[in-house]
């Protein structure tokens, strides 16, 4: 095996992206150090493992790092079109009670407890919502809440008015589940910004 | 390690610079180099103390590049080495600025040291 195709298999060790935008430097830097050294001794492949052992971690690490401010970015995105969402359900909700409501249902009591149970919901999801667009963990643990005890008043109301439509059940429990995932969902700190060039 | 173009930044915030970083920053003040050049400067100024592996080359490029300290050349052929076209590196304003800052932070380093007698004068 030539020493080209050995220091090649060693660049396995760098990051995909490193290797995409270096590979090929290092390769024509690797051959120039063969022209002018003697790749059969031992020092001069100790050197090489030497560089490769100390270089590769290192940016590996950092590769890593960026990835995971990329992720972290994603999943701001993500909270702000959820969070959107959330305040969107959160005033169809009202508004479909206000119409239940002046339609006149079938009158009995756990209708109406139901409808106003339905309404509390919706309005908790509006603030959760809200909440949620503001980037504090003040605001997050607010969220949490309100999204909890929304759950907690639409699953009560279901339990009064077992005929609540399919859909208003998969998004009145769907909707605050998959938002409360995301608002327990691990975060990675923000890029520090600390310069610090090694 | 992590770096990040800090708009605004004096030089003085990157410094002290690691010894590589230096040499590698120094060796381009004589103006635009490819890696192997960069290499071979670093390792005859440094009169063979320092000597930089294509890894720890280049990923100190990818730093000073993200860090506003270098940036790229053309890419071309160096007649000395073959036909194979080669990333050429360059300073920027900001990265002589810097190496600028670094070397008068040794030097004053340097005098302090010869003041308490430390270098520059012969044992007894």
């Amino acid at each position: 095996m030539s020493a080209e195709r050995i220091y090649r298999l060693l660049l396995r060790a760098y990051p995909p992206d490193f290797r995409a935008e270096y590979g090929r430097e290092m390769v024509l830097l690797f051959r120039d150090q063969c022209q002018e050294s003697d790749v059969r001794t031992v020092g001069f492949w100790a050197r090489v493992l030497w560089d490769v052992v100390r270089s590769a971690p290192v940016l590996r690490v950092e590769a890593w790092r960026e990835h995971g401010r990329e992720s972290t970015r994603t999943m701001e995105v993500t909270m702000k079109i959820a969070a959107i969402l959330t305040v969107l359900v959160g005033v169809f909700g009202i508004l479909n009670a206000v119409i239940e409501w002046s339609a006149g249902g079938n009158g009995t009591t756990e209708h109406a407890l139901a409808l106003v149970l339905g309404v509390c919901a919706s309005a908790l999801l509006l603030a959760a919502g809200v909440a949620i667009l503001r980037p504090t963990e003040r605001g997050r643990q607010a969220a949490r809440l309100a999204v909890v005890a929304s759950l907690v008043l639409i699953v009560a109301a279901r339990l009064l008015h077992p005929w609540m439509s399919i859909f208003a059940q998969l998004v009145g429990i769907g909707l605050p589940v998959g938002i409360l995932i995301a608002l327990y969902w691990p975060r990675r700190a923000s890029p520090s910004g600390g310069v610090r060039v090694h | 390690m992590v770096m990040k173009r800090r708009a605004g930044r004096p030089p003085e915030a990157y410094l002290p610079l690691p010894p590589a970083t230096f040499h590698i920053l120094l060796a381009l003040a004589d103006g635009e180099l490819h890696g192997y050049a960069i290499m071979k400067g670093v390792a005859a100024r440094s009169e063979g103390s320092v000597r930089l592996g294509p890894g720890t080359l280049y990923g100190s490029l990818k730093r000073l590049l993200k860090a506003g300290l270098v940036e790229e050349g053309d890419e071309r052929a160096d007649p000395e080495r073959g036909d194979e076209r080669r990333r050429y590196y360059r300073l920027t304003p900001l990265g002589l600025s810097v190496v600028r800052a670094e070397a008068q932070r040794l030097e004053a380093m340097v005098r302090a040291a010869r003041r308490k007698k430390l270098i520059g004068v012969r044992p007894a």
